[in-house]
């Protein structure tokens, strides 16, 4: 048995053929050839975090178009009559946390709860109580005073039952649903288009001064000096001085001082790839100044570049929103986030709806771009690749 | 405490993040640093409670504390041109006369009423014997001499002496124009105690004009002995006013904190009762709120979002001024030149909107080119507001038929005009409802709002470059030609190219020949203002308020019409 | 070293002459006079005014003027406070923003970096995302709404610290906290996103594999490497800083620098913004050249004298 068995498992040798040998398949790449852009994008969709701040910005982006044509409101149209209406939403108005609901609402505090009643309507600068709710927090018999909380219905009282504004109204009675999307508008515009012009004028100046250094990278480095020791202030003053006030000037203002930031770090970082010895290889194949720098240089440094557009784009913004503080922003009546923040900040103790809806905006924009960044810089890093 | 959650949400979020900063800043040490900051937090909210309490008892000794928006640009009388410093002026130093509470003037180091000549050219005043500088000199005379030699000597370089004085003093305009000695100045010192003054021509408001700061008197020993550095900091100051300026040096430690304290030299010190007014720079009215609220401070200037907060509190205060705005039309242009499309634009904006809801401090809708509450007629002491009622008056269906009218005559069916502001975010707001308000009324009409820097705004009216201005204009003195002269067809101020004949001889007749005769020449300020409204020349706005937050228990303050804004003398605590 | 760092300032003074140069002239394009009265003045009277000031003269004239009063230090005489020295006015402002400013650039910078670092080594996880969430919120809030808040319910509401002014080391609390939210949010994404990448290179892989502790690895290894990103941008990053004292000194009465030069730009004192102006510019060149020394010093890969070819 066991040899017969033993018989059985000898193989035999008519089983093996020798297998071809094919030296130009062994080297054949099997897995879909992708390019770098391709790899990239397979990446940024495997990145939740991204995906959702496309979509963020997405949805953002739309409402900014869409948005001012949602009611019929325009972002101009002023009714002193219905100044600084609290946001009423139909459905979510009935969802009190929200305060959607219309209302006004303060707290009073008084010897008696009677007494803290009547403040109220100095408060609401009205002549009865009829349409203010009041909720009891303390009856006043104890040590502290009396105090209630009193909810005012302004939409009832001014008899706008069937008005809704979604986000309220400002001091000039202008609906802010409205004037906060065409201001989204206005600040992406200005934003986009002041953090591309940087992106290219600093990548290619920081790359040029980095990779040529010597000379070259000396007089180019004095006069980013120069530029950046000027406060961007005073330019931008010049500039609007020079051009009319609006979306253009600043532009210009936000460029000619902010491109520097941007071409330093891009002037770091090819000084620390340069001397690498991949660059080395590449220079010893023959590769043309040219191409060692867009091919090897710039991409290697795309994470920081596209790092450092992020931050530049809130910085537009935000600097816009700068100028408007000092006056020198967009004239009005136009509206930026920047300046619907500005104009809300003065009165937020007072009307914090006014500020609170362009201040949600511009930190979900904020969000957006932050988190795609993130993703965007995973995707791009040849280095992340498994 | 509904509307707060807006506040909570975000802070939330703050505090996370401060929360988880510090989480990863000491996690070796947490326990300890937490106990310190503890500790910390008790101390300061002990201080806080200490600081409350000194609030409380210094009601009783008499110290306030204020707010001022921006720091003393110069407590040097000759230079000074703001409310700051002419503020600050007021209290640390006297003059001739003061402005009492009615805004009459009452002897300061004068003695008595000025005499004056019958010609009215010549006034002599006598001054107090008691009177003396903070270093002990009695104010004399020649102190008065000096200081307004100073003040239209061109190498002073000052810009209120030669406003203030030219063509009132005699020879003033000649020595600031460099063709007179500074010693032929219509000013001598007949004694130590005994002033001259020679007018250039009769000016019926000259005694009220003497509380202004550019005449205070200045120690001449003292300010030729400082030289460049006279009024640099307290002490490069003399006074002689119911206070002394203490702590102030824009170059020092703190250049944003200063106090008045109680000069008990001053030669009327009896009726100071403040000890102590402590002021520092808060520029934004929030940060001025919150003071308030903790009881820091006593006063602080609300903005138009906080009037809604306090209105009708017994802080809430609001104080109307002489200060008015309205709209410049220029006239060479061929659109303004049309004197009904001038009515259809002044009559277009809703006013009492504008003073109701984006102002909200009180301002009163104006209707004419001269302010209320701010000179009466001489014989039946009615105001001059009262006497000549609303001259221009908002009324959209008649700025609707001016409007056609002048677009008929015009030959066009539209119009495209700018509107040259301020930009301050007041003044955008406002320029932002006159544009709403021009277009929405006036078909075919386009409004395009440039707000520009202040002194942008100056260069381009100086140059007539401009369609409509909004614009504003504080009075100088007590008198209605402070309000219309400047719409003369030669006046410096006419920028406008606004000429009417009728209104330069009623103007020109006030201030010639009828300079001795009160009633006339007011008669004639009624009837010229006439004149200018039914030319619609300006579109007249509002008449301005200031909107405060005041603790109760401060009395007795005076509120001003022109120099310094508030006089401290009579205030007291309860 | 010593020959590169005076060569360096050397490009220094040359630097600064060439922005006093072109800020002079900018100025000279902008409506500005230390008029304050303006449009009470006949142009007779305004041009007695400005002959003190010797603005009356020609511009050639007056730029070597000031060249030559810059050289003794003398920045002139401001046109808003009647006779004060622009040079003592901003001596004594100074000082105050730097405090503020470096208490606010230390404490952000520094947790910032350890946020990052978390975030670095802990990718990916709750703690990553953490960070994300407060640098994402730091740059997305602007510092001045922050500072309101901070003043209202910290001040107002629970009475813990001073709401305004400056001179105790309670009152500097707030204002630093609020000024640090911003450094803070860009020097942990800088930090997490240079940590990453250096900790996944070979040099990396090596320090572990010859046995090093985990702690010498991040440290002496890690974060020398990425460090070097954050070095450039502090160099902006502190005059940022400088320039965005200026909203919170508002908001908290500070008597500093930038709320100085908010001050000078609404009051059209062109004196005392030009003064501002090269004091920023110096310490800016300054700055930079600090961050070119650290670079050196950081990584010695980069040569001073830039790159051969």
């Amino acid at each position: 048995m066991d040899k017969e068995k033993l018989n059985n498992e000898k193989l035999n040798k008519d089983l093996f053929v020798p297998a071809k040998k094919d030296e130009a398949k062994r080297e054949e790449i099997r897995r879909p050839s992708l390019s770098y852009w391709q790899d990239a994008w397979i990446r940024l969709r495997k990145n939740k975090g991204a995906i959702f701040g496309i979509a963020l910005l997405i949805i953002v982006g739309i409402l900014s178009l869409v948005g001012p044509h949602l009611n019929e409101n325009d972002a101009y149209q002023q009714d002193l009559g219905h100044s600084r209406m609290p946001p009423r939403v139909p459905v979510l108005e009935n969802i009190s946390w929200l305060q959607l609901d219309g209302t006004k609402s303060d707290e009073f505090q008084a010897a008696t709860v009677e007494e803290a009643e009547q403040k109220a309507l100095l408060r609401f600068s009205i002549d009865d109580l009829e349409y203010v709710e009041f909720e009891l927090v303390d009856d006043g018999t104890g040590s502290e005073p009396a105090t209630v909380v009193g909810h005012f219905d302004v939409y009832a009282e001014q008899d706008m039952d069937e008005i809704y504004y979604w986000f309220g109204t400002d001091t000039l009675g202008r609906d802010i649903f409205t004037r906060v999307w065409t201001g989204t508008q206005v600040s992406l515009l200005i934003a986009f288009v002041a953090a591309a012009l940087d992106m290219i004028i600093g990548v290619a100046y920081g790359g040029i001064s980095a990779y040529y250094g010597g000379r070259v990278d000396n007089v180019m480095q004095r006069f980013i000096e120069i530029l950046i020791g000027i406060p961007n202030l005073v330019v931008v003053i010049l500039m609007i001085m020079i051009l009319e006030p609006g979306v253009i000037s600043i532009i210009i203002a936000l460029t000619i001082t902010g491109w520097t930031g941007m071409a330093r770090i891009v002037r770091g970082q090819v000084l620390k790839l340069k001397n690498q010895e991949f660059i080395l290889a590449s220079r010893t194949l023959g590769s043309s100044n040219t191409r060692i720098l867009s091919k090897h240089l710039i991409p290697n440094t795309l994470g920081m570049i596209i790092i450092n557009t992020m931050f530049t784009i809130p910085a537009a913004i935000f600097f816009e929103a700068f100028l408007s503080f000092i006056g020198l922003g967009l004239q009005s009546p136009e509206a930026s986030l920047g300046t619907l923040i500005n104009d809300g900040f003065k009165s937020l103790q007072t009307n914090p709806h006014i500020m609170i809806f362009p201040a949600i905006v511009i930190s979900l924009i904020m969000i957006g771009f932050n988190i795609l960044a993130d993703g965007l810089r995973d995707a791009l890093d040849p280095k992340m690749r498994k | 405490m509904r509307k707060k959650n807006w506040f909570l949400v975000v802070l939330v979020l703050m505090l996370s993040l401060v929360v988880a900063a510090c989480g990863g800043n000491n996690t070796g040490n947490e326990g300890t640093n937490n106990a310190e900051g503890n500790t910390e937090g008790n101390n300061t909210e002990a201080n806080n409670a200490e600081g409350n309490e000194n609030a409380a008892a210094s009601d009783s000794e008499q110290v306030l504390n204020i707010t001022e928006a921006s720091q003393i640009p110069t407590m040097d009388s000759s230079m000074a041109t703001d409310a700051v410093a002419f503020q600050f002026l007021g209290e640390s130093m006297e003059g001739l006369y003061r402005l009492d509470e009615n805004a009459l003037p009452i002897p300061g180091i004068a003695d008595g009423e000025p005499e004056v000549s019958e010609d009215g050219l010549t006034w002599t005043i006598q001054l107090k014997e008691d009177a003396v500088w903070s270093n002990g000199d009695p104010v004399t005379a020649n102190d008065f001499v000096f200081a307004w030699r100073r003040a239209v000597d061109p190498d002073t370089g000052s810009e209120y002496g030669p406003f203030m004085m030219n063509d009132v003093i005699a020879n003033a305009t000649e020595i600031n124009n460099g063709e007179a000695e500074l010693e032929e100045l219509g000013v001598e010192a007949l004694s130590d105690t005994e002033l001259e003054i020679t007018l250039a021509k009769p000016i019926p408001y000259f005694h009220s004009l003497l509380t202004f700061g550019t005449f205070l008197p200045l120690n001449e020993s003292f300010v030729t002995e400082q030289g460049d550095d006279y009024a640099l900091s307290t002490e490069n100051l003399l006074f002689n006013g119911p206070f002394t300026l203490e702590n102030w040096d824009p170059t020092g430690e703190d250049p944003e904190q200063w106090s008045l304290v109680k000069n008990t030299n001053y030669w009327d010190a009896e009726t100071v009762q403040l000890e102590e007014v402590n002021v520092s720079v808060v520029k934004e009215t929030s940060t001025g709120v919150n003071l308030y609220t903790n009881g820091e401070v006593d006063r602080h200037p609300l903005s138009a979002e906080y009037v809604e907060q306090y209105a009708g509190t017994e802080d809430f205060r609001s104080l109307p001024e002489p200060t008015l705005f309205y709209l410049k039309m220029n006239q060479g242009t061929e659109a303004l030149a049309n004197q009904d499309i001038r009515k259809a634009i002044a009559m277009s904006v809703n006013k009492q909107d504008l003073v109701d809801v984006i102002l909200a401090n009180g301002s009163v809708v104006s209707n004419g080119a001269v302010p209320e509450d701010f000179t009466m007629h001489p014989e039946t002491e009615e105001d001059f507001r009262v006497i000549n009622g609303d001259l221009l008056t908002a009324d959209q269906e008649a700025a609707k038929e001016h409007w056609q009218a002048g677009l008929d005559a015009l030959g066009v069916d539209s119009l495209e005009l700018g509107l040259l502001g301020g930009d301050t975010e007041v003044a955008t707001e406002m320029d932002a409802y006159i544009k709403n308000q021009l277009e929405g009324n006036l078909e075919g009409l386009t409004v395009n709002v440039s707000s520009v820097p202040f002194e942008e705004r100056i260069a381009r009216d100086e140059a007539s470059d401009y369609d409509i201005q909004s614009s504003g204009w504080g009075p100088d003195y007590l008198d209605p030609n402070t309000w219309l002269e400047m719409w003369t067809t030669e006046s410096p101020y006419m920028t406008m190219n606004y000429s009417n004949e009728d209104f330069d001889a009623l103007i020109n007749e006030a201030n010639n020949e009828l300079l001795t005769e009160p009633v006339e020449r007011y008669d004639n300020f009624l009837e010229a203002e006439k004149v200018l409204m039914e030319d619609a020349a300006i579109a007249p706005l509002y008449q301005r308020a200031r909107a405060y937050l005041w603790r109760p228990d401060v009395q007795g303050v005076v509120f001003n019409p022109m120099g310094a804004d508030f006089s401290y003398k009579w205030a007291y605590i309860e | 070293m010593a020959k590169y760092i005076l060569q360096r300032l050397g490009y220094m003074v040359v630097t600064l002459y060439l922005i006093a140069t072109f800020s002079f002239f900018l100025m000279k394009m902008l409506p500005g006079s230390p008029l304050r009265a303006k449009e009470k003045l006949s142009e007779a009277q305004q041009l007695i005014v400005l002959e003190k000031y010797g603005l009356n003269d020609p511009v050639p004239v007056q730029y070597i003027k000031y060249i030559g009063d810059l050289l003794q230090g003398d920045l002139g005489i401001s046109f808003q406070m009647k006779n004060q020295a622009v040079t003592d006015i901003l001596l004594n402002r100074i000082p105050i923003s730097a405090q503020l400013g470096l208490y606010a650039l230390l404490i952000g910078t520094t947790v910032g970096m350890l946020l990052g670092i978390a975030a670095a080594i802990k990718n990916n996880s709750w703690v990553d995302y953490s960070a994300n969430f407060v640098s994402v919120i730091g740059i997305s809030i602007p510092s001045f709404i922050f500072a309101g808040l901070l003043q209202y319910y910290v001040g107002v509401e629970l009475g813990l610290l001073p709401i305004a002014f400056w001179g105790t080391w309670q009152q500097a609390i707030m204002p630093t906290i609020a000024l640090a939210i911003f450094p803070m949010a860009i020097a942990a994404r800088f930090m997490r996103t240079e940590m990453i990448e250096v900790l996944g290179s070979d040099f990396i892989v090596t320090a572990r594999a010859k046995g090093l502790n985990e702690t010498a690895v991040l440290f002496k290894h890690g974060l020398r490497n990425a460090l070097i990103p954050l070095v450039t941008v502090m160099g902006p990053m502190a005059v940022s800083l400088m320039t965005g004292t200026l909203v919170i000194e508002q908001i908290f009465s500070i008597p500093g620098i930038g709320e100085q030069f908010v001050t000078s730009v609404m009051t059209d004192d062109f004196s005392v913004i030009m003064g501002t102006t090269l004091f920023f510019a110096f310490f800016f060149v300054f700055i930079i050249l600090i961050v070119d020394v650290l670079y050196g010093i950081i990584d010695p890969r980069i040569r001073l004298a830039g790159g051969k070819d």
